[in-house]
């Protein structure tokens, strides 16, 4: 089934935008810039941006088409949008703003129990209060809550995280995972932070200046040499998912699988629990050879699969993409590679390598 | 001989909250429409809406008698049926309303104006039409300003002469306001009794600008 079936054009100050995508995905992403059209997408989706034409159909349901002269008011579009800055009923407490949708959730049949929504996002016991004494993280979570109970086809997220500092983040980021898991809604997530639309999405558009750039899975858009400049711009991690095993010396281990650990910094973290590890491209070591005497603790053994060309101003740029799959786990990393290594190394596709990297370049990005 | 204080006092909170009522609805769309569209001929309209408090209050209640009268617009020989309104404390209220338009409507479009209208939007996103997003979110976020509006409006009324006396004359006992009286009882010099209700009004004003300010003090609940 088609999911989502965008032909739109919004004039903007500075250009135009003008996207067509097409895809059958349930968890689509958009990552780009600030400044590149992302929430202007979403504002044209959920009905809200005057100008905007073109086409846009969501599921089965026809919300633009400007040649027909159709143009559904944003109540027809069943849309739950989450803008960036939340924008809560500052006049309803936390309940009240949960079920401020909640009539059309009845009506369409497609009710979430507003208690479970409260519960997966651990909102239970603050229903009464007001929205001023609420923390950033817990005020992006009820404006979640409120799409979520508003019965909507389709979930629009506008940069969820932006905005949080680093722990919040990695609180807030389970929980749309968690969302995921729990309502399997489907959803359109804007982000200018790669990892995110990366761990959060099955396919990704990838937006510049108001155009499409590219679109594709996570795992191979990133290493598309258009898209990987400016993934490492806004600073691209790698995220491994795996299990905590246990913790020695200040050193947590996690498995990949039952060959493949990534060692890093203690986090104080319980055997068992699943993380996303993250690590910058630029952060990793590609070895042709095993190599031997290393302070580095992580020596993971892999194949290359991917290796970008070089950008045609060659030696302009500090480094092309290379995708290695680790052995064992099958997860891939992107490793930024500068063209004379790459050129001296001799790498290409389905080249036994091993990736190098320091403990104290990961950090944990989620702990689920 | 003066009717004493209370019954001008009575007579002015009557006519006052009937210019209120009068003005409140027109007041309120008009102030709403300056704050949210982008009407044609707008800055014309702010300015008429403007214009009461320029003109002399003498004009306006010569303009709303020339329309009351029998051979007005809104007079006898138009309608087919006396309204009887002039000389009335309903003609009062009437020429008060037309005076305190300018403060309710500025009043009520600054209100709009603090509330966030993606606020609005988003209560669309939400599944609300525009009349629940409207009646849902933005006129109680907007509530404390429209409430200052109708004070403001109020105490405007309050103080209304120069219209009020040309409409509906200077009767004591039927149309003789607080600010009427304070005259009649200044010309034939009842100085202690102006007094008094130089001290009733003064008293008045106070109370309904000590509620407008705790309204629209900045700390209070907006959305911005």
């Amino acid at each position: 089934m088609t999911r989502l079936q965008l032909d739109l054009t919004v004039p903007l100050d500075r250009y135009t935008l003008a996207v067509r995508w097409e895809t059958q995905a349930t968890f689509l992403g958009i990552f780009g810039p600030s400044g590149a059209g992302k929430t202007t997408i979403l504002e044209a989706i959920a009905g809200l941006r005057r100008g905007a034409s073109g086409m846009i159909r969501v599921a089965d349901r026809l919300c633009l088409d400007s040649a027909a002269g159709v143009s559904l008011p944003p109540e027809e579009r069943g849309i739950g949008y989450v803008p960036q800055e939340g924008l809560l009923f500052p006049h309803r407490d936390l309940l009240g703003n949960v079920l401020a949708g909640q009539r059309r959730a009845e009506d369409s049949g497609r009710r979430l129990d507003p208690e479970k929504v409260l519960r997966v996002l651990e909102l239970g016991g603050l229903e009464h209060r007001t929205v001023e004494t609420l923390s950033g993280g817990e005020r992006q979570r009820v404006a979640l809550a409120r799409a979520l109970c508003s019965g909507p086809r389709i979930l629009l997220l506008d940069e969820p995280l932006a905005g949080l500092d680093l722990p919040l983040r990695r609180r807030i980021l389970p929980f749309l995972l968690r969302v995921r898991e729990e309502f399997a809604l489907p959803t359109i997530l804007v982000s200018h932070d790669p990892t995110e639309v990366r761990i959060l999405s099955d396919e990704i558009l990838v937006l510049a200046e108001g155009r499409s750039v590219a679109c594709g899975p996570p795992e191979r858009i990133f290493s598309d040499p258009r898209v990987f400049p400016m993934a490492r711009d806004e600073g691209f991690e790698n995220a491994l998912r795996g299990q905590v095993t246990d913790e020695q010396d200040g050193m947590t281990r996690v498995a990949l699988s039952s060959e493949c650990h990534v060692h890093l910094r203690g986090e104080g973290l319980a055997p068992d629990r699943t993380v996303l590890v993250g690590v910058r491209a630029e952060d990793l070591i590609l070895a042709i050879a095993p190599p031997h005497g290393l302070s580095a603790q992580n020596v993971l053994p892999g194949v290359i699969r991917e290796v970008a060309e070089p950008p045609g101003t060659a030696g302009v740029d500090s480094g092309v993409p290379v995708m290695v799959e680790l052995a064992g786990s099958g997860q891939v990393v992107l490793a930024s590679i500068t063209p004379r290594s790459r050129r001296e190394l001799g790498l290409r596709p389905g080249l036994e390598v091993h990736v190098v990297f320091k403990a104290q370049a990961c950090r944990v990005l989620a702990a689920l | 001989m003066s009717p004493g204080p209370l019954l001008p006092l009575l007579l002015s909170l009557k006519v006052a909250a009937g210019a209120t009522a009068i003005i409140l609805p027109p007041g309120v769309a008009l102030g709403w429409l300056l704050a949210r569209r982008a009407v044609r001929g707008r800055s014309v309209l702010e300015t008429l809406t403007a214009l009461p408090l320029i003109l002399p209050s003498t004009a306006i209640g010569y303009l709303l008698l020339r329309l009351l009268s029998r051979d007005g617009l809104l007079g006898e020989r138009t309608l087919g049926f006396d309204p009887g309104l002039l000389l009335t404390w309903k003609a009062a209220a009437a020429a008060s309303a037309i005076m305190a338009l300018p403060l309710v409507a500025r009043t009520a479009r600054l209100a709009f104006e603090r509330v966030d209208p993606r606020l609005e939007a988003l209560a669309r996103t939400l599944g609300l039409g525009p009349w629940s997003a409207f009646f849902g979110v933005t006129l109680p976020l907007a509530r404390p300003g429209l409430l200052a509006a109708a004070i403001l409006g109020f105490g405007r009324a309050l103080g209304e002469f120069g219209a009020t006396v040309i409409v509906a004359g200077n009767i004591p006992g039927r149309t003789q306001t607080l600010a009427l009286a304070i005259f009649s009882d200044m010309q034939i010099g009842h100085d202690r009794e102006a007094m008094v209700l130089v001290g009733i009004t003064t008293a008045l004003a106070f109370a309904a600008i000590w509620c407008v300010e705790a309204l629209l003090r900045p700390g209070r609940r907006s959305s911005r």
